[in-house]
């Protein structure tokens, strides 16, 4: 090959791996430098409340029992795994749980908030899901707001004598549909649209990405039944130790 | 497992300060996102990737396809801020659908453009900080920032732990794969779902296995570790002072246009 050709060579590949590699269809993380300062800003400052209320409830279960720091950090550990992880999926394109759902089911929302900051924070600099700048927006949307609302359904299915499967695919299944909701009002907010403002962008975004985020919280909520009905079947006093299936049923 | 974790150890940059890593590319992304120049986004673009790849060694074509993982996010929400639905045409396009019309302005088109570009660029100081820093210095420079303890410790064990918990994963799936268990979309998906599971039962027993050595070598609530400190060097402050300035200058004078 003369020097040329071993160029056009190299950079045939390089064109054929850009086009090779799917883009990763992940629960909606807002990219690197997408949203405003003063956005960024205002959703890191929206979030600082349940981030202490987190920070206070995690010390308070370490000082009772000094053994839970590592039951939590395994706890992180194991949503950002699950979360890294491709799922199957439908349309063959990769894709990946967020693990928020089953992690407030399982360990409750205070505790989640801390762990799905942490979560995010690796997501960003390892993965590059997400981002520094956008680490309050996609904080709230995904360790708060989603995490509350499954936590929410749960619980009020537990007191409706739901059927155990149902709740729990509900809780996982509305609560990341709920995420994928603030996420888009959350762009909507940020770039209203030319033509009939928030509303309209609300739409817009949401109509967008409903293709991606629909299969995915029905995945989402199946994969999280499966985990909890397995956890349940041959894990009972681990669970207990977690504070799940603290009151017994 | 994670690609760029496994790069950023093999980075020539790796022993440079990790504060002075840190305080630059935090500072180019504010200006990024403040200014959200075309100007700005190209010269940051330039100057992270030649760090990195120049500098840092970090494989050119593994660095090409890190930049197209949030690909999608970036064409899909862009769409979504260019087109529009609407019965007045605007003056870029305008494609009649019944009466209604999908239409665009020149001025979203430009600022599609510059958004993309800032987005790109910021991507571009994300993975100068992370395909040249180490999780562990980056954690350092965090305690530094008075980042409460419990929450630097949590991060500590859970980056360990993380590397655990992985390995324990694919060694499940593996097996899960050799049995057939992808065979379809259902099987898959109780595979993925037990391997959950199982996954967290082993982290459970870990954590458990994982206190008591902790205990028996003397863990009383705190995890200390000798530092590794690397020097800072006035060359490389003043270097990045001189970038951040420019980016200043520049910013301060498309603003004032």
């Amino acid at each position: 090959m003369s020097k040329k050709e071993k160029i056009l060579f190299r950079a045939a590949i390089a064109f054929a791996l850009m086009f090779a590699v799917t883009p990763a269809v992940n629960a909606m993380h807002i990219m690197e430098g997408y949203l405003p300062v003063k956005y960024c800003i205002a959703w890191g400052a929206i979030c600082v409340p349940f981030l202490v209320a987190g920070v206070i409830s995690l010390k308070k279960r370490v000082a009772e029992n000094r053994k839970a720091i590592t039951l939590i950090a395994m706890s992180g550990a194991f949503i950002f795994v699950l979360s890294s992880l491709k799922i199957p999926s439908v349309t063959g394109s990769c894709s990946h749980m967020t693990g928020t759902g089953l992690g407030a089911i399982l360990f409750g929302p205070a505790a989640v908030s801390i762990l799905g900051i942490i979560v995010l924070l690796f997501q960003a600099v390892l993965l590059a899901h997400g981002g520094l700048t956008t680490l309050g927006a996609n904080t709230f949307s995904m360790a708060i707001a989603g995490p509350l609302l499954s936590f929410g359904i749960y619980m009020l299915c537990k007191k409706l004598k739901a059927n155990r499967k149902v709740s729990v695919f509900l809780a996982a299944f509305l609560g990341d549909l709920f995420t994928y909701c603030v996420t888009s009002i959350q762009l909507a907010l940020a770039y209203p649209s030319e033509a009939g403002g928030v509303a309209a962008s609300a739409v817009k975004f949401l109509g967008v990405f409903a293709p991606t985020q629909l299969p995915l919280a029905v995945i989402e909520g199946i994969l999280t039944v499966i985990i909890v009905m397995a956890m349940e079947s041959y894990a009972k006093p681990e669970l207990k130790a977690i504070g799940f299936l603290k009151e017994a049923r | 497992m994670i690609v760029v974790d496994k790069l950023c150890y093999r980075s020539k940059l790796r022993y440079v300060n990790a504060s002075e890593k840190f305080v630059f590319s935090i500072l180019t992304l504010l200006f990024c996102v403040v200014s959200r120049s075309l100007v700005i986004a190209g010269i940051v673009f330039a100057v992270n990737s030649y760090l990195t790849v120049q500098k840092g060694k970090i494989p050119g074509l593994l660095y090409a396809r890190l930049l197209t993982i949030p690909f999608l996010f970036l064409i899909m929400s862009t769409l979504a801020i260019i087109v529009n639905i609407s019965k007045i045409p605007l003056d870029a396009y305008a494609i009649p659908v019944g009466s209604f019309f999908i239409t665009g302005s020149f001025q979203s088109l430009l600022f599609g453009i510059q958004l993309i570009a800032t987005a790109m660029a910021s991507v571009s100081c994300l993975y100068f900080l992370s395909l040249n820093t180490t999780m562990t210095d980056f954690l350092r420079v965090l305690l530094k920032l008075r980042c409460p303890k419990i929450l630097a410790e949590l991060m500590l064990l859970i980056y360990r732990f993380i590397f655990v918990l992985l390995e324990t994963a694919s060694a499940i799936m593996v097996s899960q794969k050799s049995r057939l268990g992808n065979k379809d979309l259902r099987t898959s998906l109780d595979s993925f779902g037990k391997m959950g599971a199982g996954l967290l039962l082993r982290a459970f027993w870990r954590s458990n296995a994982l206190y008591d050595a902790m205990e028996s070598r003397c863990y009383d609530g705190e995890i200390r570790v000798l530092e590794e400190e690397y020097p800072v060097r006035r060359a490389e402050i003043a270097a990045i002072a001189a970038f951040e300035l420019v980016l200043l200058g520049i910013t301060i004078w498309r603003k004032t246009l």
